[in-house]
């Protein structure tokens, strides 16, 4: 085998086919970066999704004394009321764990999460604050039959589930990722064909050296692998393409969407990026290998 | 070295067919002429014995391989032992003389040693010294054929398959391709070329076997082209 001469010949049909091995570049590297995109999507979710189930709760606001809500008839929870509550709570199925924020609990929390809005923290008192219980749950997903148990018991103001208000941007990044892989997959299509056709006009564009080498005896490999080169070099340059491209978006879209919605332990790590990378990759060549030798079984037989 | 049997070939779509029960033996080392009106399967002839052709029937072996048991990864390996000459030469224009008879040697893995060593043998041996880097538009259509002889014979073939390699050269210089094919019949190759061309076949005086709608009508020894031409 004789390298020199192949990436000789590979070399003269990129040049030839320079625009269409430019659009296979593109195609394969927006393809690629799609599919890519659309799995660190998932990735990202699946993080997300781990370090929220690890903190979100139910929380049963208990009435207080100034409580608004209809529920309370403007009376306070008593202590008896609360103790039933506990004991009807532990009951529940699917309740992992139970614990009780009294007012200086959540005065503090309260403090510390406002604590860049001085007027308000100074304008609230410990008073003012409400008792709650703060459930755990075992499925965190499966929230709504312990709201529905807690909801209406006496004593209780309000129950609040922070799945309900995080469930639609999960909701929204599980779309994300579908449009992301479906957009992907109609552009590995697109290089499928478009390499497909490069092939074809590389084979029509050396039909005369390839019928002498058909004719004093080259053997198949050495007549196909030029062609199935070229495809291949055009899917790694797209891949080096689409590498950056999710670099980038790992940099500029999943760092700020992972310091928004979670802590360290839900960024995507690099090594994460790194595995797609691969993944997208070994796609992309192997569908450039498959179009090409696809292509040259019915344009360049031997 | 070249045994037909009985070969039939039918192209797809036609009625009558290409060869009709030929049966051909060329012994090695001979030179014979293949001689019949167009479309009388010489071209079939030729292609069957490079496998670029199957046969409807009969047996066909080359080089002691029966053709039919060759199985499609090693026709490769036949056409390395047949050298083939064309009408239009066939050569790459954008390399030079010695650039398209190493390229045959190149695809077929052949070290570069080596190359440098018998191309320049093979292209004194069709009389093209001196002229290795001439390009293809630069030569004669005589010197484009002696070329494509030399790419031919480079991998010194058992067998040399010439398809009219005259038919686009004056008489004067055609005598000049046939001492070049003689010259290459007496290393012990065998030549079979199909042509059209009388004055070429009677002055050579070899084995003359003459095909008509596919049958071999004449298959004589030191023949000449024929009465009715």
């Amino acid at each position: 085998m004789r390298a020199n001469f192949i990436f000789s010949e590979v070399w003269i049909g990129l040049r030839r086919n320079l625009t269409m091995t430019i659009a296979v570049i593109i195609t394969v590297a927006v393809g690629m970066a799609m599919l890519g995109v659309g799995l660190m999507i998932n990735a990202q979710v699946g993080l997300m999704k781990g370090y929220w189930d690890d903190k979100v709760e139910v929380s049963v606001f208990l009435c207080g004394k100034g409580t608004a809500m209809p529920a309370c008839n403007g009376k306070e929870a008593t202590n008896g009321q609360i103790k039933a509550l506990e004991t009807h709570i532990k009951s529940i199925p699917g309740v992992k764990e139970v614990y009780f924020e009294d007012q200086t609990a959540a005065y503090k929390n309260f403090k510390d999460s406002y604590s860049a809005n001085k007027a308000l923290v100074d304008a609230a008192k410990v008073e003012d604050m409400p008792q709650s219980f703060r459930i755990k749950l075992v499925d965190p997903d499966n929230y709504q039959p312990i709201v529905q148990a807690v909801q209406g018991q006496p004593g209780v103001a309000q129950v609040l589930d922070q799945k309900e208000l995080i469930g639609p941007f999960f909701v929204m990044l599980d779309r994300l990722a579908f449009v992301a892989l479906a957009v992907a997959i109609i552009l590995v299509l697109a290089a499928a064909l478009l390499i497909g056709n490069t092939v074809r006009l590389s084979a029509f564009n050396r039909r005369r050296e390839t019928g002498i080498m058909r004719l004093v005896g080259a053997s198949n490999l050495y007549i196909q692998l030029p062609f199935v080169m070229e495809g291949v070099i055009a899917g790694l340059i797209g891949g080096v393409f689409s590498a950056i491209i999710l670099i980038m978006a790992k940099v500029f879209l999943f760092e700020e969407l992972g310091s928004f919605f979670g802590d360290a332990t839900s960024q995507l790590g690099w090594n994460d990026v790194a595995q797609t990378i691969t993944i997208t990759m070994v796609i992309g060549v192997v569908i450039c290998v498959l179009a090409s030798f696809v292509t040259l079984r019915r344009y360049l037989r031997v | 070295m070249i045994h037909f049997d009985n070969v039939i070939k039918v192209y797809a779509n036609q009625n009558r067919p290409a060869l009709d029960h030929v049966s051909v033996d060329v012994d090695k080392g001979e030179f014979v002429f293949l001689v019949g009106p167009s479309g009388s399967g010489k071209s079939t002839f030729l292609r069957l014995i490079l496998k670029e052709e199957r046969p409807n029937g009969g047996a066909i072996h080359v080089a002691g391989k029966d053709l039919s048991r060759l199985s499609n990864f090693k026709v490769p390996h036949l056409r390395r032992r047949i050298g083939c000459v064309f009408q239009d030469f066939r050569l790459l224009p954008n390399k030079n003389v010695y650039e398209n008879v190493a390229f045959a040697l190149e695809v077929i893995g052949k070290p570069r040693r080596f190359i440098r060593k018998v191309v320049p043998e093979v292209i004194e041996l069709v009389g093209l010294e001196g002229k290795a880097h001439r390009m293809p538009d630069e030569l004669s259509g005589g010197e484009q054929q002696r070329v494509a002889m030399a790419r031919a014979f480079v991998n010194r073939p058992m067998i040399l398959l010439a398809d009219e390699p005259t038919g686009n050269i004056d008489p004067a210089t055609s005598i000049g391709i046939m001492k070049v094919l003689d010259r290459i019949n007496r290393t012990g190759t065998t030549v079979v070329m199909a042509t059209h061309d009388a004055a070429i076949v009677d002055s050579m005086r070899k084995r003359v076997v003459e095909l008509e709608d596919g049958k071999i009508v004449r298959d004589q020894s030191r023949g000449v082209y024929g009465q009715a031409y």
